[in-house]
């Protein structure tokens, strides 16, 4: 049983592939199985931009990132998720709608991330507002792409 | 004939205000420097232009090549050479006199006295010297002379002669009925052909003759004659009625006041008519001549347009006016001269399509507008609204190795912009300028403005068209 939850990490990996350049990936906390009740709303927890995803968390935080990275990823948290559902990831460069990524949230708590590659005509100024499954917006996230 | 009567009904109020006021400067120039060595050099060039003129149209490229050159360094003589002369004729008067004023008959000199006095020293054998001015200025010539300014009388040029007055040696200067210096020294005279008998005083008048258009009356003291020097001529004059002729001659006085005033008046009235005749020629060949076609692309301006309604797009911004006219007046255009203007005052939200006719169009006097392309444009107006918008840091440059941006603060982080209602549709966020990154090495606060894209927003008089960024940096994490 102790292997489950990394299991399904591995699984929900696999859904995680973008038709472009970003792919997304989920993880979930270890041990947490049970299913939220279904009275709680969909919260989100954290949102944030991180040069890479380790361990299952973000690392190197930060709202500018250098194209030179190669890529930079918006890493998401939702506690509680009271059902199966999926969230939207929406990447804005400047206002306009470059990648649109689904994501897929189980219960109770989840974390998943999207990620797009970086190259030299990404330089300015981008957003990522993420949306639940009916588009309401949960949250916007702004960052930088520079030299 | 008929075309010249053609060319005239052609002519506009501007076009008569423009020849009449050129002619009254002409006419006071005329006024002011007349008599001066600076009119007779100004009549110079202007003939030296007309040579040009000919020059250019026959195709003699060296020959207008020299008169061009030629004018341009006469231009810099006049100045240098003749400063004193214009500044005599700038300083002496007051505006009034410059630009309205006429000159009234200077104080008429009393050549009787000078005549009688001359001969009184003569008979005494008291040498003397006398200089009569022309119009040429003799601050040049004359050195050391002692100011004295007093009315003329015989009684005082005999004084001033007399052998003891320490001036005696001197000449005195006498303009009009004034005796304007005493003790003045003359440039001398080097001509050999002078009669040995001369001595310092007729080489001295003789030689401020030739220099200048005075006339210089001389006293012999060892032959007791009188002799005038007037140009190159030396001459004794026995008779005192030939020395007041030759005075009053020198004087412009005539013998009949009457007289003298008709002639100023038709000098005058014939110089004013020269002047209008002259510059009426003269704006015929540059307004009439040859005709010029050109392009001239032209802004269109927006007039009377409600304060609740905005220009939110145009199918061109400038059009472009094909115009006609002569050579001198198609170059001398000047943008701020053509005004391409539509009237906004009955147009409504959405499209609306204007014609450019000739009433939409402000050119210059003698300028023609023969084609407008496009010959319409379309104006889009949107309501006027209010919306407010996140901002956001657009950070350019590269951040020193080893450090993250990790966090930023802006105050405030949204303003509201105003703008027409579907421009504002699309916009979702206002950035900044561009932050550069290159110079940040630890946390802290800077100050920036923010872009307006499309520039037709604006910001709302209750935001702040700079916002605070207060940021955070860390070091990388391995």
């Amino acid at each position: 049983m102790a292997m489950r939850p990394k299991l399904l990490a591995f699984l929900c990996g696999l859904f995680c592939v973008n038709v472009f350049l970003p792919w997304g990936a989920l993880s979930q906390e270890k041990g947490e199985r049970a299913t939220a009740p279904a009275s709680q709303q969909l919260s989100l927890a954290q949102a944030v931009m991180c040069e890479e995803i380790k361990d299952h968390a973000p690392h190197n935080q930060a709202i500018v990132f250098s194209v030179t990275n190669g890529s930079t990823s918006c890493f998401t948290s939702f506690d509680p998720v009271p059902e199966k559902t999926y969230i939207y990831h929406d990447w804005f460069y400047r206002d306009k709608l470059t990648t649109r990524i689904k994501l897929f949230l189980r219960p109770p708590r989840w974390s998943t991330f999207s990620r797009i590659q970086l190259r030299e005509a990404d330089k300015g100024p981008w957003r990522v507002e993420i949306t639940d499954r009916k588009g309401a917006l949960l949250c916007i996230v702004r960052f930088s792409i520079t030299d | 004939m008929n075309n010249f009567l053609a060319l005239f009904l052609t002519l506009q109020w501007q076009d008569i205000v423009d020849i009449l006021l050129v002619s009254y400067i002409v006419f006071r120039l005329y006024i002011l420097l007349r008599g001066t060595n600076v009119f007779r050099v100004l009549i110079g060039i202007a003939f030296l232009w007309v040579f040009h003129r000919i020059a250019v149209s026959l195709g003699l490229i060296v020959t207008s090549w020299a008169i061009q050159g030629i004018m341009a360094v006469a231009a810099l003589i006049i100045i240098v050479v003749f400063r004193n002369e214009i500044r005599s004729v700038l300083q002496a008067k007051n505006v009034k006199a410059l630009l309205w004023g006429y000159p009234r008959k200077t104080a008429e000199t009393p050549v009787d006295i000078i005549v009688e006095s001359a001969y009184e020293l003569a008979q005494s054998r008291s040498g003397a010297l006398i200089v009569l001015p022309g119009k040429e200025d003799l601050q040049e010539v004359l050195h050391s002379g002692i100011p004295w300014g007093g009315s003329v009388s015989k009684e005082m040029i005999l004084s001033i002669f007399w052998h003891d007055n320490p001036v005696h040696d001197g000449a005195a200067v006498i303009k009009g009925d004034q005796v304007e210096e005493v003790g003045a020294v003359l440039p001398l005279s080097h001509r050999k052909d002078l009669p040995s008998y001369y001595g310092t005083r007729h080489r001295a008048a003789a030689g401020l003759a030739e220099a200048s258009d005075a006339l210089v009356i001389v006293v012999s003291e060892e032959r007791g004659d009188v002799t005038v020097a007037l140009g190159s001529r030396m001459k004794v004059i026995k008779r005192k009625e030939d020395l007041a002729r030759m005075l009053r001659k020198h004087a412009g006085v005539s013998s009949k006041q009457g007289g003298y005033l008709s002639r100023q008046r038709l000098e005058l009235g014939i110089a004013a008519l020269a002047s209008v005749v002259f510059i009426t020629g003269v704006w015929f060949i540059f307004a009439r001549g040859l005709d010029t076609l050109i392009t001239f692309e032209t802004p269109v301006e927006y007039m009377n347009r409600d304060p609740a309604i905005e220009i939110s797009d145009t199918s061109v911004n400038a059009v472009r006016l094909h115009l006609s006219g002569s050579d001198a007046l198609i170059k001398s255009i000047r943008p701020e001269q053509v005004k391409v203007r539509l009237d906004l005052s009955r147009s409504v939200v959405g499209p609306n399509t204007f014609s450019i006719a000739q009433k939409n169009i402000s050119l210059p006097p003698g300028v023609f507008l023969k084609k407008v392309e496009p010959s319409s444009v379309t104006v889009i107006l949107d309501h006027v609204k209010r919306k407010e918008v996140p901002v956001q840091i657009d950070w350019a440059g590269k951040l020193p190795e080893g450090l993250i941006l990790s966090e930023a603060r802006l105050d405030p982080e949204k303003i509201e912009l105003i703008g027409g209602q579907k421009m504002l549709e699309n916009i979702s966020t206002v950035y900044t300028e561009q932050v550069s990154l290159s110079t940040i090495q630890k946390s802290g606060t800077m100050t920036v403005k923010l872009v307006l894209d499309p520039a037709s927003l604006k910001i709302s008089p209750s935001s702040r068209d700079k916002v605070t960024i207060e940021y955070m940096v860390t070091r990388r994490a391995r």
